[in-house]
């Protein structure tokens, strides 16, 4: 009997063309994920071949959790066909077995579903072998990972979601229900992947994931370039597991759904009373006259129909239990992105109105979407579906009415979602104790970030109105959403012609909405016109009565186009033609003129960058003068966003030939007013690329000196197609340097995105000079005209501003309503200077007379005292260990959150309000990153500003993680060596997790090419590690010598290499096998206690036995590896905490350095409390990619 | 009076659902009787300015409906023949919605008016109940309220007792009666005796087109003397419709009776009898339809 029902639905489904329409469109769009350039997902970037198999696993679950859809209409909707058909009891009236009933109907859809995802499958395969795809970029191709995901990921993925949904529909006997719990999945997933994003939770993700996602990401997050490019993740431990309870729970909820199944009622109720059919009704008829009256048609009367409509179909949305639902869900995600975003090293940021409000709109975004699509749907067919329409529709109100009111209750779903936001934001405020809850502000949000959820009610409806099919009218929404995204990967970025685009209004504490508004509201009111214009559409094609054949409702339509129609029609086309125009205007002429909003799409701003490579390298190397000192008069004005700039450059050959030409780049979209240096020619003018080459009259001499003077102005007129630069703005002006003219060929302005550059046949990617390039030296790797300057700037600013620059104010005072101040710098320092402006309090403190000045927002006064104490510990400890500081102040300066870092000038150090300002640090057992950040850069006033690197492999090294260590001591001292463990392992996690997003080659840490995850994340640890096995005085006692010797060099400039023979020249012999690993491999250790145990002995102290496993790899730049022998020593601890204690609390019992030279070992050890755990390298100094098991839980005997 | 000409309506499937429909109806009630798939439903849809006809017209004294349709839609009450209702909302709050839409503005007059027709139509001590938990019948009542909201000319009621159990029917048939004195009411139906019972005027309607219009008891006397009634067995049915003009077959009692149209006596056996106006609808479907499908 099974296999009766179980083939008569298979013919079904696969007589059904929906099923064959749904594969051709899934296949499309896989074929085109696989065989389109653009489309990078799956994580097929850099290295990673467009086919591996991580990527195929990649998609193909992508599409998997995309597949929800398909359930929804195979499985559920098969479920409920019966019912719908009102054939079920024509099948409950044969003699077929519940159970074979359910499992035929179950199994049909299951199939049709695993069609549609082997269709996927097939196209993703034809995909790759198209001609167009570079072959270059293509691994072997093999059947493997398609089986593999489609058995592993894809089917116990169907299986599940089916099980879910069709238990769902056969209980509830309802689509709604169905889709109901369609958005419930996705609100789930998207909770499970913030869960992830704590470090200790992940594998909890792992496992709750349903989809798989999360444990295949677990287990292939530390992958290099080569695993990802020929493995498939082991199936086993968690991605097993999960699989097994995943399958488990779909056979649970399947048995559950043959027990609630009824073929005898209507669908399951919960506690929820039949209506009974009312029994009053007296068989005497009430004696009643109803009063005669007039029916009203007028406008009045129709303002008023409106609002009752409006009304009621508001009251009809927000009463159902779908909404309730949606709603519940929809907090759910609010409250988990804010309990597990803004998250740095662990630890929060203060909750503050301005990131909440905008929170609301970033947890809602995507769920949003599928609320108003929905409703859209069901609202348009509300009427109609009831059989309402058909009284309705011949009753004399006008037919504007029922559209404008269901766009009002579209609007009024989305207000209910971001009032409920941000109710349960300021709930999770106040929580937190966090009191500033500013309203006023939540409702602009509300007002910005709602707008453009209107506008796209509007189309949900229109395209309901105008297909007449809520299937179809769904589809399409489906496809905007995807042809948004394509039109995105494919570079049509254009807010003019993406629906309903619209330059982003970021905002920020210190300068509030900023500029950013009118752009905004501009391109607003531009696809406002065209939502208008659809609404109009749609309302003369709405369907009244039965005219649903097109030409019907086209004579309709044309019935309806009035006078008032087409004076509406016209005005809305007049203001989007209008508002368009003056977009476009503002946009391309005004942004462009001078070119500084100016808008490119990303490849064609690729091929602006590909020409300078192309016209310009002829002139690498090409000798020019020096910069000596660099003196300005800055003029910031701030409400007209507004600088000008006057300089000075004082140029020097160093060259022995004489120099004949100046090649001079100025940023494109500045206005140059002037530029003087003596008699001279235009060789070369390229507005377009900001280069320029002048053949001086008077050839510069070798030796001889020269004055460059400019006047520049930075003023952008008109707003442009995204939030434009935010340097200068009205409160919290930070720029620096780059905005002044440099001298000479420029290298990093080359591409470095190897395809990129192949698309454009530029050659390989350029890489930094290699370690022994001796001609490189003769510059630092922050620029090639320059070495160490004299600095002299006045900057004024408007008069309620503080203006701040490098060096030391000589004089202030106020002139013409404007405020001035004067810095001078009294030692050469490096040509890298910043000015800044804002309205600011200011904290003093000092540090043995050496004043520290904190500028702070007002509202942002959390952290400036534990600022300044870093700053004071950070001097204590390096005058101390390494050379004194160079300056006589230190400036720690907040900007606005529009970029979140904090960057180190000669005694000033800008630092984003979006870090450390905001940065919670009452718990106090989470990660004080605060006083991390600015001890690190304090530390670059050593690292960077006294020694600095050549431009060659390894230089970074030099500045960033020597400036790591530096701030990992000054914790370490704070804190505790013991407390370094948990922050080192968020350092761990990044680097390994950063490895397999390398677009080059990784290096070794003393070869690094500004490779971020190497010289920050790898540096820690390496310089951690070294200074465990090296101890501290001995690695201190080198950085002395080496920043003594080298500190304030000039050309050539020191590297990498240099460090390391001081190193070794500082150290025991014995280490310099541990430096070669650390500096000059990529070396992974694997070291874990295989067991631990101890026994109590009779003079009450323990034996511990310890069984270890040490191994460890070298890795080549793309990931491969080999063996190598292990001859090392490692640290070995044993541990006690008190009962219930965690790591914060634990006590060292033994903490000592073994000698290690095979792959297992055994160690007894004797201590004298009770362990708790014991570990090899227990602090995680060393590079293992499983950092828990190095510690193991002691057993006790 | 409503005054329709010439009304032609061919759906796209090509199916034509009016042929040339003429029809004048007076104030009163008026049954319009034809089998399901007759073209009553297009018929009324048209006039309710739910669909467009293609050709012809349609006045309601000065008013054109076909063209004016929202001065049509201000004149006119219409119970469709699937009257649905949002089944969560309560009768007053649905029918004071409905009064809304249909133009009665002012919160004080509507109130009389949903609850003057509340009380009319017998539903007012059920007004706060929901409309989900309505029996057909009153669902019904409640559809006549809906249609009876700002007095209109012309009431156009579809199918209504469908459904119904004999109880309920008489009683919606009397709630009909009540109102159709001073206004155009034209009920559609495939029951016979509604109409019998309640219409001074009637139509007969089959295929598209109009088959017979005046008042039933003309049409029935135009029969006097031509019916004639016999108890057949089961097995001749077939050999008397082949020979005779069986206007209808009817089980009593578990044996056949049939009634046949003929100007004298067919044969024995037959008995004379007084028609009624169900002889008179089969009479006039008969002849429409091709002898070969009569059955």
């Amino acid at each position: 009997m099974l296999r009766t029902m179980l083939s008569f639905e298979l013919r079904q489904q696969l007589g059904n063309p929906v099923l064959w329409i749904v594969a051709v469109v899934f296949a499309l769009l896989a074929f085109g994920a696989s065989s389109s350039d653009a489309v990078q997902l799956g994580g097929s970037i850099g290295n990673i071949n467009r086919n591996a198999p991580s990527t195929i696993v990649t998609l193909l679950s992508g599409f998997s959790s995309l597949s929800m859809l398909l359930v929804a209409i195979f499985v559920a909707g098969t479920a409920l066909r019966d019912f719908d058909n009102r054939t079920a009891e024509l099948f409950f009236t044969t003699p077929v077995h519940k159970r074979d009933y359910l499992l035929g109907r179950f199994g049909g859809g299951l199939f049709a579903c695993c069609v549609v995802m082997a269709a996927v499958a097939i196209g993703m395969f034809v995909g790759y072998f198209m001609p167009w795809v570079d072959a270059a970029r293509m691994g072997p191709h093999s059947a493997a990972p398609y089986l593999w995901s489609l058995f592993v990921i894809v089917i116990p993925n169907l299986f599940f979601i089916a099980a879910a949904l069709f238990c769902l529909a056969v209980t509830t006997r309802s689509m709604l229900a169905t889709y109901i719990g369609v958005i419930a999945f996705f609100a789930l997933s998207a909770v499970m992947e913030t869960l992830t994003a704590d470090l200790d939770a992940r594998w909890v993700g792992g496992l709750l994931d349903p989809f798989g996602g999360q444990a295949i990401i677990n287990a292939t997050r530390y992958w290099s370039t080569v695993e990802r490019n020929t493995q498939l993740p082991d199936l086993g431990g968690v991605l097993l597991l999960n699989r097994l309870i995943w399958s488990a729970v779909a056979a649970g909820l399947l048995w559950l759904a043959y027990r609630l199944f009824r073929t005898d009622r209507e669908g399951f109720t919960l506690r929820r009373r039949k209506a009974k059919a009312t029994a009053i009704d007296l068989a005497a008829p009430t004696p009643a006259t109803v009063p005669q009256v007039t029916l009203q048609t007028g406008s009045g009367a129709q303002w008023r129909q409106f609002l009752h409509q409006a009304w009621f179909d508001t009251r009809g949305v927000l009463r159902g239990a779908p909404l309730l639902v949606m709603l519940g869900f929809g907090m759910m995600i609010l409250i988990i992105s804010l309990m597990f975003t803004g998250q740095i090293f662990g630890t929060e940021l203060y909750p503050t109105t301005a990131r909440m409000s905008q929170s609301i709109a970033g947890a809602f975004n995507l769920f949003l979407l599928i609320v108003v699509t929905f409703y859209a749907g069901e609202l348009i067919w509300r009427e109609r579906s009831m059989r309402v329409a058909e009284v309705t529709d011949a009753f004399p109100n006008a037919d504007w009415i029922p559209l404008a009111a269901k766009l009002v209750a579209l609007t009024a779903v989305v207000l209910l979602f971001y009032a409920s936001g941000i109710v349960v934001t300021m709930g999770y405020q106040l929580s937190k104790g966090y009191t500033h809850l500013q309203p006023l502000l939540y409702l602009q949000q509300m007002l910005i970030n709602t707008s453009g959820f209107v506008m796209l009610a509007a189309l949900a409806l229109a395209v309901q109105v105008l297909s007449n099919n809520k299937f179809i009218g769904y589809l399409l929404m489906v496809v905007y959403i995807i042809s948004r995204i394509a039109l995105g990967i494919l570079d049509f970025d254009d807010n003019l012609y993406r629906p309903f685009g619209a330059p982003a209004v970021p905002y920020s504490d210190m300068n509030g909405f900023g500029h950013f508004l009118p752009g905004f509201l501009w391109f607003r009111l531009y696809w406002g016109a065209f939502a208008g214009l659809l609404l109009l559409a749609s309302l003369l094609m709405w369907v009244r009565g039965n005219r649903s054949v097109l030409n019907e409702r086209i004579k309709e339509a044309r019935r309806r186009f009035g006078i008032g129609q087409a004076i509406t029609a016209a005005l809305l086309l007049a203001t989007f033609i209008g508002s368009g125009m003056y977009v476009r205007y503002n946009t391309k002429v005004l942004a462009a003129d001078p070119p500084t909003n100016e808008y490119l799409a990303g490849d064609d701003a690729l091929d602006r960058q590909a020409d300078y490579e192309r016209a310009y390298r002829q002139y690498k190397g090409d000798p020019q003068p020096r910069i000596t000192s660099m003196r300005s008069d800055v003029d910031i004005y701030p409400a007209e966003r507004r600088v000008r700039m006057r300089g000075s450059y004082r140029l020097v050959n160093h060259h022995d030939a004489a120099i004949d030409v100046l090649h001079v780049e100025i940023p494109r979209g500045l206005i140059t007013h002037s530029l003087s240096f003596g008699e001279h020619s235009v060789e070369l003018d390229d507005p377009i690329q900001g280069v320029a080459r002048y053949r001086l009259n008077t050839p510069l001499a070798a030796g001889a000196e020269l004055n460059f003077d400019f006047d520049l102005e930075y003023f952008p007129r008109g707003f442009g197609n995204d939030a434009g630069p935010t340097q200068v703005v009205e409160n919290g002006t930070f720029f620096n340097n780059g905005v002044m003219p440099v001298l000479g060929y420029n290298e990093s302005r080359e591409m470095q995105d190897r395809n990129e550059r192949r698309k454009r046949d530029l050659g390989d990617v350029p890489r930094m000079a290699k370690i022994d390039d001796e001609a490189a030296r003769a510059n630092t790797y922050l620029r090639q005209d320059a070495d160490w300057v004299d600095f002299e700037t006045t900057v004024s600013t408007s008069e309620d501003q503080i203006a701040l620059a490098p060096g030391y104010l000589q004089r202030e005072w106020t002139e013409k309503g404007r405020r001035y101040f004067h810095y001078k710098m009294d030692v050469p320092m490096l040509p890298f200077a910043a000015w800044l402006s804002a309205r600011w309090e200011v904290k003093r403190g000092e540090w043995k007379g050496i004043p520290i000045e904190v500028y702070y927002h007002p509202t942002h006064a959390f952290n400036v005292d534990r600022m300044i104490e870093a700053a004071q510990k950070s001097f204590d400890y390096y005058n101390v260990n390494f050379t004194p500081y160079q300056h006589k102040q230190l400036r720690i300066i907040e900007f606005p959150g529009y970029s979140s870092f904090a960057q180190a000038f000669a005694n000033t150090v800008p630092y984003s309000e979006a870090i450390g300002f905001v940065a919670d640090l009452r718990k106090q057992e989470d990660i004080d990153y605060v006083f991390y950040v600015t001890a690190h850069e304090v530390a670059h006033q050593w690292w960077a500003h006294q020694v600095i690197g050549a431009n060659v492999q390894g230089s970074t090294m030099l500045s960033e993680s020597l400036s790591q260590y530096s701030a990992l001591m000054v914790m370490e001292k704070e804190y505790g060596r013991h407390q370094m463990r948990r922050f080192l392992k968020y350092e761990l996690d990044l680097y390994l997790q950063s490895r397999a997003g390398e677009l080059i080659e990784e290096l070794p840490l003393a070869l690094v090419e500004n490779q971020q995850y190497i010289h920050y994340r790898k540096g820690s640890l390496v310089f951690y590690a070294l200074k465990e096995a090296i101890g501290e005085e001995t690695l201190n006692a080198v950085l002395k010598r080496f920043l003594e010797d080298k500190g304030y060099q000039q050309p050539p400039y020191t590297t990498s290499r240099e460090f390391l023979a001081y190193l070794r020249e500082g150290t025991d012999p014995k280490h310099h096998p541990l430096i070669a690993d650390l500096f000059e491999k990529i070396v992974f250790h694997d070291n874990r206690v295989k067991s631990a145990k101890a026994v109590k002995r009779d003079d009450g102290k323990y034996l511990v036995t310890l069984e270890l496993h040490s191994s460890k790899v070298e890795a080549a730049g793309k990931g491969e590896e080999t063996k190598l022998n292990v001859d090392d020593s490692f640290q070995i601890g044993i541990f006690a905490r008190p009962k219930g204690g965690e790591e914060v609390d634990e006590t060292v019992l033994y903490l000592q350095r073994h000698p290690i030279n095979s792959e297992a070992t055994t160690l007894e050890i004797v201590v004298d409390g009770e362990p708790y755990d014991a570990g090899i390298d227990p602090y995680n100094t060393l590079i293992d990619r499983d950092s828990n098991d190095n510690r193991r839980r002691v057993d006790v005997e | 009076m409503l005054a329709i000409r010439n009304l032609s309506k061919t759906y796209a499937n090509g199916v034509q659902a009016l042929k040339n429909v003429t029809l004048d109806i007076p104030t009163g009630m008026f049954g319009l009787l034809g089998p399901n798939g007759a073209g009553k439903s297009t018929l009324m849809r048209t006039l309710a300015t739910l669909q467009d006809a293609d050709s012809g017209s349609a006045h309601l004294g000065e008013l054109d409906l076909l063209h004016d349709k929202q001065a049509a839609r201000a004149t006119l009450g219409y119970l469709p023949q699937e009257f649905g209702v949002y089944p969560k909302e309560a009768a007053y709050t649905m029918l004071d919605h409905f009064a809304m839409l249909k133009g009665v503005v002012n919160a004080g007059e509507r109130r009389e008016v949903v609850e003057g027709l509340l009380k009319q139509v017998n539903l007012w001590d059920v007004r706060g109940h929901k409309l989900g938990g309505f029996s057909g019948g009153m669902r019904q009542r409640f559809g006549i309220a809906q249609a009876l909201i700002g007095n209109p000319k012309l009431i156009i009621v579809d199918e209504p007792t469908a459904g119904l159990d004999p109880e309920e029917r008489n009683r919606f048939l009397n709630l009909l009666a009540e109102i159709g004195e001073q206004v155009v009411v034209i009920l559609s139906t495939h029951i016979v005796e509604d109409v019998t019972d309640l219409c001074p005027r009637m139509a007969i309607i089959a295929r598209g087109e109009v088959k017979l219009a005046g008042e039933p008891h003309e049409a029935i006397a135009s029969l006097d003397g031509r019916i004639w009634r016999k108890t057949i067995a089961k097995g001749a049915l077939a050999d008397y419709q082949q020979r005779m003009n069986v206007l209808s077959t009817r089980l009593v009692g578990g044996q056949t009776v049939i009634h046949v149209l003929a100007d004298a006596l067919p044969e024995a056996g037959f008995e004379g009898i007084a028609p009624d106006l169900e002889d008179v609808y089969f009479g006039q479907l008969r002849a429409a339809a091709p002898a070969a499908l009569a059955a």
